[in-house]
């Protein structure tokens, strides 16, 4: 099928960050120095040129997107300066705008103006409703906790699960992939060991595993400090062990991130050199939580929370915004995309190897 | 008949001594009549033993010299020097190749090579004894220079000329000078118009009193050879006068800068006169110098998306052009760039079989793409089809660099890339018999060693009459092509060759034969003393010898090359 060419989708991607990748010429350097890509699955070039062109169908049924993991080298190797790294990012942002069908993830990417709007609503929320309960901290806390706990179910059931059967009707629904139950159980594991692991981001970077340990501890510290604050009741616990268990994970998240932050503060590699707003929102946030939360945990075991309410309005302002805006919405939706992404690729090849 | 004969043989480091035993072809040729010296030398071409064979000259009052090393083409020179350096006839020295001959030739037979070896060098001995001291041909010139064509490479080449205080006829066909660059609008780097170009030359040559511009004026004929050509101009008819003025004029020497013709699409190649929309880029650059407005309208209508098809008419595998015509991605992307710049909405696509955008050019290429044109290169056995459906051109091209993914795109111009041809109008090369290389333009001696001169002494080629060039290649290969015309004939004097063919009047009988076989015209009929023979044109023959079998009564020689030596060197082969 012939498809036809697109140019003003290069000013489209132009807005989720993509720079200079019509500079690109089609050596292939990127493709060759890239240590993910394999002649099966071969990236980046091949995304460069479907950008170029405009071909968005194309861009849409892949999952190449998401099968990179941003080490860079790509963009350090360009002769053009056409930096492919962040193009993939940049396509990363775009797709997630697409399995979205809320529409809202295209709105916070393509706009600084509207990200700055929600988060100030949000923040705005939280004060009428502490207000609403004259900022007793006992019954904010409670309510706190309760909406910790409804709000990570219902963003699941409201926002990915019916993004991720977009993705699936995009990726394998669309572009006719055969595909049985068997393939489907069969390639199962792949979905959580990337989710857990990130495999791929250790076989992204060999010479240096730092990043990957790093970003993997981050997930570990992150999931179970979201486990220990909403099924363990972490500021309300009397136990010890959880209590000690919170401090240790918190300071993680914000130990790790405040390292992240400070990476593309210095523009460290070629992956930190192109900040994009969702980028700095991501990290910022993911750090602040892990600050105040132990913050908090740490004014209640001192017992100057009392006198000092206004450090959980703080906490609970950060983590309103992460969960009704950045989770959803912005790059923490990457790390299921990402896993979903490994999982459709190779249900993918076990339908080609089937075929034959 | 030479008594003091010096003999050398290069090992040439191992290439010769590896395969010939060099000691051996020594003894066996040291007591060859009038040998007095026989050397053998690591590398002969040396300056140590370029500086001891002048010594052993003065030493041994040699007379005659052969080295036995390798082929004459690279070092016959070099030798012949050194004896002219001690004070010897340079065209006695005799050159033996016994390496391409002997030793590479034969690096699986040993002995077999040295034994060719030793014929080889007796051979030479032998045509040392009989080589004569020859002395250069020496002609008086004219001292002037004819230049045919006006366009940029035949003003550049004359200004050239002229500023070498020598007096130039620059011969122009058409009206005006400056050729094809006086079309075109600005030009890469300099922005200036080629219009501007065109005229700031002329002024320059119009200033200058060594230049005489004649143009509406053809060459319709040429007489004589280097230093003496005398042609014949005839002003192109007039429609206001019926008179066809002739005039005759004499030179020394020929600068060819007669130019490139476009070439024009057939009629349905890529829907060309079939469809409206398509036309050459000759025609697209035109249209885009005169537009003014803000947008580009062509037949009326806005043009927006714009396609170029490359090499339309070049690197055909099929047709007659199979050569690349270098200017033509480069003056495309600088075309489809400035139209970016002067017009609203304009998108470029470029459907090429790679870019060639060499050099400084390259900044033309990146610049495209930054600007977001659309390159696809498609392969030569699948080339963009061109449809026009409800009055819409839409072309389909598959992607090469895509794993040949079928590509749409709708254009409201589609541009033909053309490349150079060589003139159609073929008469200057017939008037002075220029040979033609494979791909119909005039052909140089040598590629690298001799870019500019053609067989035929005194005429040099300029500019794209050579092959396609841009203009500042144009300019560089006119500037060369000035210098060696000027050069040849500066002194007022010009040398040629003494080997040469001679007759012996004799006796010659005049049957024609050697007229038949020679490819230079230089045998001419002549009556000397009431009798009719055939003399030949020192100036104009190369001395190839072809004549010479030919001839009845056996009456011509070649001097250097005379049966006298011939025989003896047969002799020394056989014996």
């Amino acid at each position: 099928m012939a498809s036809k060419i697109n140019p003003a989708f290069q000013d489209k991607l132009k807005k989720y960050g993509a720079v200079n990748f019509n500079a690109c010429y089609n050596c292939g350097t990127c493709t060759a120095v890239c240590s993910l890509s394999t002649p099966e699955e071969s990236f980046p070039r091949e995304m460069v040129r479907l950008s170029s062109l405009g071909l968005e169908n194309d861009i849409k049924s892949s999952l190449k997107p998401w099968e990179c993991y941003y080490c860079g080298e790509c963009t350090e190797n360009c002769p053009q300066t056409a930096n492919p790294g962040e193009l993939m990012m940049s396509l990363r942002r775009w797709l997630t705008s697409v399995y979205d069908w809320t529409g809202l993830s295209g709105l916070l990417y393509r706009s600084v103006t509207f990200t700055i709007s929600a988060l100030i609503m949000v923040f705005i929320a939280v004060l009428v409703l502490g207000n609403a309960m004259s900022f007793q901290l006992a019954e904010m806390m409670h309510y706190g906790h309760l909406f910790e706990m409804y709000v990570v179910f219902a963003v699941l059931a409201i926002i990915f699960i019916p993004n991720i059967a977009r993705m699936w009707n995009f990726t394998i629904l669309r572009p006719k992939v055969k595909a049985n139950l068997k393939i489907y159980i069969k390639s199962l594991p792949d979905l959580f060991v990337h989710m857990f692991t990130q495999k791929r981001a250790r076989d992204c970077d060999k010479e240096d595993n730092f990043r990957w340990l790093e970003h993997f501890i981050l997930v570990l510290a992150y999931l179970s400090l979201l486990f220990t604050t909403v099924f363990l009741d972490w500021f309300g616990t009397k136990s010890f062990f959880v209590v000690v268990l919170g401090y240790v994970e918190s300071f993680f998240v914000f130990v790790i991130t405040a390292d992240f932050v400070s990476s593309r503060i210095r523009k460290a590699k070629a992956l930190n050199k192109f900040s994009q707003p969702s980028d700095w929102l991501f990290v910022i946030w993911l750090m602040l939580m892990g600050l105040t939360a132990f913050l908090v945990r740490l004014f209640i075991d001192t017992h100057m929370i009392d006198n000092n309410v206004w450090m959980y309005i703080v906490h609970l302002t950060v983590l309103a915004q992460w969960a009704i805006i950045i989770v959803p919405f912005g790059k923490w939706s990457h790390f299921l995309y990402r896993s979903f992404g490994m999982y459709f690729s190779s249900i993918k090849a076990a339908s080609e190897k089937r075929k034959g | 008949m030479k008594k003091n004969l010096g003999v050398y043989i290069c090992h040439c480091g191992g290439n010769i001594s590896d395969y010939v035993d060099v000691e051996k072809v020594r003894q066996a040729i040291e007591h060859e009549e009038g040998v007095v010296l026989a050397k053998t030398t690591m590398f002969a071409c040396s300056d140590s033993n370029q500086k001891e064979m002048v010594e052993d000259i003065h030493q041994y009052q040699l007379d005659g010299v052969i080295v036995a090393s390798c082929s004459p083409k690279l070092h016959l020179v070099t030798f012949r020097n050194v004896t002219e350096t001690a004070g010897l006839n340079k065209y006695t020295y005799v050159h033996a190749n016994i390496r391409e001959q002997a030793s590479w030739a034969h690096s699986d037979d040993k002995e077999g090579a040295t034994e060719k070896a030793i014929r080889l060098v007796r051979a030479a001995i032998s045509k040392s004894r009989y080589a004569e001291a020859l002395y250069p041909n020496k002609f008086e010139a004219e001292k002037a220079i004819a230049v045919i064509g006006a366009g940029m490479a035949g003003m550049k080449a004359a200004l050239s000329i002229a500023e070498k205080n020598m007096s130039v006829v620059l011969i122009e066909k058409e009206n005006t000078v400056g050729g094809h660059v006086a079309e075109w609008g600005s030009l890469f780097m300099t922005n200036e118009k080629g219009s501007e170009l065109v005229q700031r030359i002329h002024n320059d040559l119009l200033q200058h009193e060594n230049i005489s511009i004649l143009t509406g004026t053809e060459v319709v004929s040429s007489k004589g050879s280097i230093g003496n050509f005398t042609l014949t101009l005839q002003k192109k008819h007039q429609p206001v006068d019926n008179l066809r003025e002739t005039m005759e004029i004499n030179v020394g020497s020929v600068v060819i800068a007669t130019g490139f013709d476009h070439y024009i699409p057939q009629r349905g190649e890529f829907s060309y006169l079939n469809n409206e929309n398509v036309i050459s880029l000759p025609d697209f650059k035109k249209l885009t110098d005169q537009s003014t407005g803000k947008t580009l309208l062509y037949n009326g209508k806005e043009i927006h998306d714009i396609a170029y098809i490359y090499c339309v008419g070049s690197r055909q595998s099929e047709g007659e052009n199979k050569y690349c015509s270098r200017f033509c991605c480069i003056s495309t992307i600088h075309t489809a760039i400035e139209t970016k710049k002067k017009f609203k909405g304009i998108r470029n696509f470029h459907l090429h079989r790679g870019i060639r955008t060499y050099g400084k050019q390259e900044l033309l290429y990146d610049e495209a793409l930054q600007n977001g044109d659309i390159f696809i290169q498609f392969h030569d056995d699948f080339p963009p089809e061109v449809s026009f459906k409800n009055k819409k051109t839409s072309l389909k091209v598959k992607d090469l660099l895509f794993s040949d993914k079928e590509l749409l795109l709708d254009a409201d111009l589609v541009v033909l890339v053309t490349g150079m041809l060589p003139r159609i109008d073929q008469s200057i090369g017939q008037l002075f018999k220029l040979p033609k290389g494979r791909d119909n333009f005039y052909n140089e001696i040598h590629m690298k060693l001799r870019p500019v001169e053609t067989v035929i002494d005194g005429i040099t080629l300029a500019g794209t009459c050579q092959g396609p060039k841009n203009i500042s290649e144009s300019v560089n290969s006119a500037l060369s092509a000035a210098t060696k015309a000027f050069s040849s004939i500066s002194n007022g004097l010009v040398e040629t060759e003494p080997i040469v063919a001679e007759i012996n009047g004799n006796s010659c009988v005049w049957c024609g034969e050697c007229l038949k076989a020679c490819p230079f015209e230089a045998i001419e009929q002549k009556e000397i003393d009431g009798k009719i023979i055939a003399v030949v044109n020192k100036s104009v023959c190369k001395g190839c010898g072809m004549c010479a079998p030919v001839c009845v009564p056996n009456a011509i020689d070649l001097i250097g090359y005379s049966d006298k030596e011939i025989f003896s060197m047969i002799d020394a082969l056989v014996q």
